[in-house]
C-alpha cells in the first residue's frame, strides 16, 4: 500500500527549475532510498513534504487522502533535515525537550539518548558538539514526534562506521516495528544492503524508481582481471557480454547475476582463468550509467 | 495543532536562557546606576547652573536635587540607549534562527508558522516590559535611597512643577506608555529580522530608522512640520507630557493609538511575509 504518493511536483528557486513534474510514491512499511548526484533535487523533496518550500504545482496524498496543505503531513510525519541545527547555548538534552514541549509530549530522553549513543553527552552545550553528534541528536529528535513516517535526509553525514552500523540497525529496528522510512544519501552500496526500494533523481526529474528485488534481476558489471591476454575462443566470449580492456587485461562483462558462476566456468575451460573477479555494486552501476547516459 | 502557551514558554525559555538577553539587563542597569552615581557626585553644581537663570522669578525653597528628579533624568536615556538596546533583542529573534539554522527545527514540527510568530511577538512583549521595569526600578530605587524624595521640577515646554505625591502615578503611566513605545520600536527591529534574516543588518536598519526619526523631528518649520505625525519619535517622546503640570491626555492616546497601529501593521506584514516565506537554507 501507498503510504505516500506524490503526483506532478514541481519546483523552481530563483529562475532555475529544481523539479521537474515528478512522480513517486513510498510504500507502507518499506525502507526507500532517494538517491542522486548533488543538485537532483534530493534535499529539494525534503523541503516541500516538511513544508519548508513552497511546490509551484504538486498534489501530495497521505494513505490515500489527498493533503490540501502539505504541511499538514508534519502532524503524521517526522524529518530531519540536512545539516541539522540546534540551540548551541543548550545542550542536547534541553534542545530535545524543546522539542517535547512543542509536541506536548513526555519522553524517556534518557533513553533517547541512549539509543544514538548520546548520554555521556546530553548535557553538554550543542556548540560542543561534533558533525557527528549533531545528526544523532537530529535522529534522536525525529523519535519524540508519534509517527508512522520518517524522512531522513542525509544521516549517514559525520556518522564514524560505528556510527553509521548503529544508524542502520535503529532504522532497521524501527521499520520492523513498522515505521516507513525514506532516506536520502550519496553511500550507494550501504544503501543498496538495507534499502527495499530506490528512486534515484537527476536533474530534477526521476531517473529510475525500482525495487530492490527488481534490481536483483537486472544485469550488474563484473570485471574479469587476467594476468595476459585471453585466447581467441575466450575473447569471442567476452566480446558477447562485454568488452576487454587490452591495456589493463580486463574484460568487463553485463552479466544476470546466475550468469557469473557459469561465465567462469567457460572461460577457465577456454583457457582464460581471471587472476581476480570483481561485481560492481549494482545500484552503483546503475546510478553510473543513468547519470552518464544523461549527460550525454 | 499545538498549544499556543507551550510556544510561548520555549520562545520565553530561549531568550532568557541566551546570554545576550542578561547583557542587555545588565547594560541598562549599569547605566541607570551610573546616572545616580554622576548625579551624586555632580548634580548640585548642575542644577545650582541651570536654576541660575529662575533665579530671578522663583524663591526655591527645598531640594530640587531630589530621587524623583533623578529618575525623570533617567528616563531620558529612552530616546537613544534604551532602543538600542531592545532591538538588540527585537532584532535577533527571527535573524539568530536562520543564522543558526534552527528556523528549520521548528518548522518541521507541527506548528502553524502564524503560532510560532504569535510565540515570538508575545515574548518580545515580555521582554519589553520586564526590560522597562527593571531599568525604571534600577534608576527609581537608588535615586530613593540615594536622593529621597521631593516635588519635581522639570524643563518641559516651560518650568513645569510636580507635586511629590503625584510623582509615583505619572511614573507608573509614563512607564507604560513608554514600553508601548519600546514594543512598537522592537516590532520594527523584528519585521527588519524576518525580512534581512541577519541580526546586525537589522539592528543597523532599525537604529538607522531611529536616529533618521530623531533628526527629522527637529525640523519643525515649513513642510518639514507635516512630517511630524509619521514619525515614530514624535510620538514615543510623549512620555515626558505625564510630567506636565496638566497631563494632555488626548494628545498622549492618539500617539499610544499611533504605535499600537504601528505595532499591528508591523505584525500583519510579518505574518504575511513569514507565512510565504520558503525557507531553502
Amino acid at each position: 500500500m501507498q503510504m505516500l504518493r506524490v503526483e506532478e511536483l514541481s519546483l523552481h528557486y530563483g529562475g532555475q527549475r529544481v523539479l521537474n513534474n515528478v512522480s513517486f510514491s513510498f510504500e507502507q512499511g518499506r525502507i526507500t532510498g532517494l538517491l542522486g548526484p548533488n543538485g537532483a533535487g534530493k534535499s529539494s523533496i525534503f523541503k516541500v513534504l516538511a513544508g519548508l518550500v513552497r511546490p509551484d504545482s504538486g498534489v501530495v496524498s497521505k494513505n490515500g487522502e489527498r493533503l490540501d496543505d502539505i504541511s499538514d503531513l508534519r502532524k503524521s510525519c517526522s524529518y530531519m533535515i540536512d545539516s541539522p541545527a540546534f540551540y548551541p547555548y543548550l545542550s542536547g538534552r534541553q534542545n530535545l525537550q524543546l522539542i517535547c514541549k512543542i509536541l506536548g509530549r513526555e519522553k524517556d530522553l534518557e533513553k533517547l539518548m541512549r539509543l544514538v549513543g548520546l548520554d555521556p553527552f546530553s548535557k553538554k552545550r550543542v556548540k560542543n558538539y561534533s558533525t557527528g553528534m549533531k545528526q544523532r541528536l537530529a535522529i534522536a529528535q525525529t523519535m519524540i514526534h508519534d509517527v508512522d513516517l520518517l524522512l531522513l535526509d542525509e544521516p549517514f553525514n559525520g556518522l564514524d562506521p560505528n556510527g553509521f552500523q548503529d544508524l542502520i540497525a535503529l532504522l532497521r529496528q524501527l521499520n520492523e516495528e513498522g515505521m516507513t522510512v525514506v532516506v536520502s544519501s550519496h553511500l550507494l552500496n550501504e544503501l543498496e544492503q538495507f534499502a527495499d526500494a530506490f528512486i534515484l533523481l537527476h536533474d530534477g526529474s526521476i531517473a529510475l524508481d525500482i525495487s530492490k528485488q527488481d534490481l536483483l534481476k537486472l544485469k550488474k558489471k563484473v570485471s574479469f582481471v587476467f594476468d595476459s591476454t585471453p585466447p581467441e575462443d575466450a575473447l569471442k566470449l567476452i566480446s558477447n557480454f562485454g568488452s576487454f580492456e587490452k591495456g589493463i587485461q580486463t574484460a568487463i562483462l553485463n552479466l544476470e547475476p546466475h550468469e557469473i558462476a557459469t561465465t567462469v566456468e567457460r572461460l577457465v575451460g577456454l583457457g582464460a582463468v581471471p587472476v581476480n573477479v570483481e561485481t560492481q555494486n549494482l545500484l552503483e552501476s546503475k546510478y553510473l550509467e543513468i547519470t552518464a547516459d544523461l549527460l550525454d | 495543532m499545538i498549544d499556543l502557551r507551550n510556544l510561548i514558554y520555549i520562545e520565553l525559555y530561549k531568550l532568557f536562557s541566551s546570554t545576550r538577553t542578561y547583557v542587555t539587563f545588565f547594560i541598562a542597569i549599569a547605566l541607570m546606576l551610573i546616572i545616580n552615581l554622576g548625579m551624586l557626585m555632580e548634580g548640585e553644581k548642575i542644577f545650582e547652573f541651570l536654576l541660575e537663570s529662575i533665579s530671578e522669578y522663583f524663591i526655591v525653597d527645598g531640594e530640587i536635587l531630589n530621587g524623583y528628579l533623578v529618575t525623570y533624568l533617567a528616563m531620558n536615556t529612552l530616546w537613544v540607549h534604551i532602543p538600542v538596546l531592545i532591538v538588540i533583542i527585537a532584532a535577533s529573534i527571527f535573524a539568530v534562527e536562520f543564522e543558526i539554522g534552527t528556523i528549520r527545527l521548528l518548522l518541521t514540527q507541527p506548528i502553524s508558522r502564524g503560532r510560532l510568530l504569535q510565540a515570538k511577538v508575545l515574548a518580545m512583549v515580555v521582554y519589553n516590559c520586564v526590560f522597562m521595569l527593571l531599568t525604571v526600578l534600577a534608576a527609581l530605587i537608588p535615586a530613593y535611597l540615594l536622593f529621597g524624595t521631593g516635588d519635581l521640577v522639570v524643563f518641559l515646554d516651560g518650568v513645569q512643577f510636580i507635586q511629590e505625591e503625584t510623582f509615583l502615578k505619572r511614573l507608573v503611566l509614563s512607564l507604560i506608555f513608554a514600553t508601548i513605545s519600546m514594543i512598537a520600536f522592537s516590532s520594527l527591529g523584528m519585521i527588519f529580522s524576518l525580512f534581512f534574516k541577519n541580526t546586525l543588518t537589522s539592528i543597523l536598519l532599525s537604529m538607522g530608522v531611529l536616529i533618521l526619526s530623531t533628526l527629522l523631528q527637529k525640523f519643525v518649520f515649513g513642510l518639514f512640520s507635516a512630517w511630524q505625525p509619521f514619525l515614530f519619535s514624535y510620538h514615543f517622546s510623549k512620555w515626558q507630557l505625564f510630567f506636565m503640570d496638566v497631563i494632555p491626555y488626548h494628545s498622549i492616546l492618539e500617539s499610544a493609538g499611533f504605535m499600537l497601529g504601528m505595532i499591528l501593521i508591523l505584525y500583519l506584514i510579518s505574518y504575511f511575509k513569514f507565512k510565504k516565506m520558503n525557507i531553502t537554507q
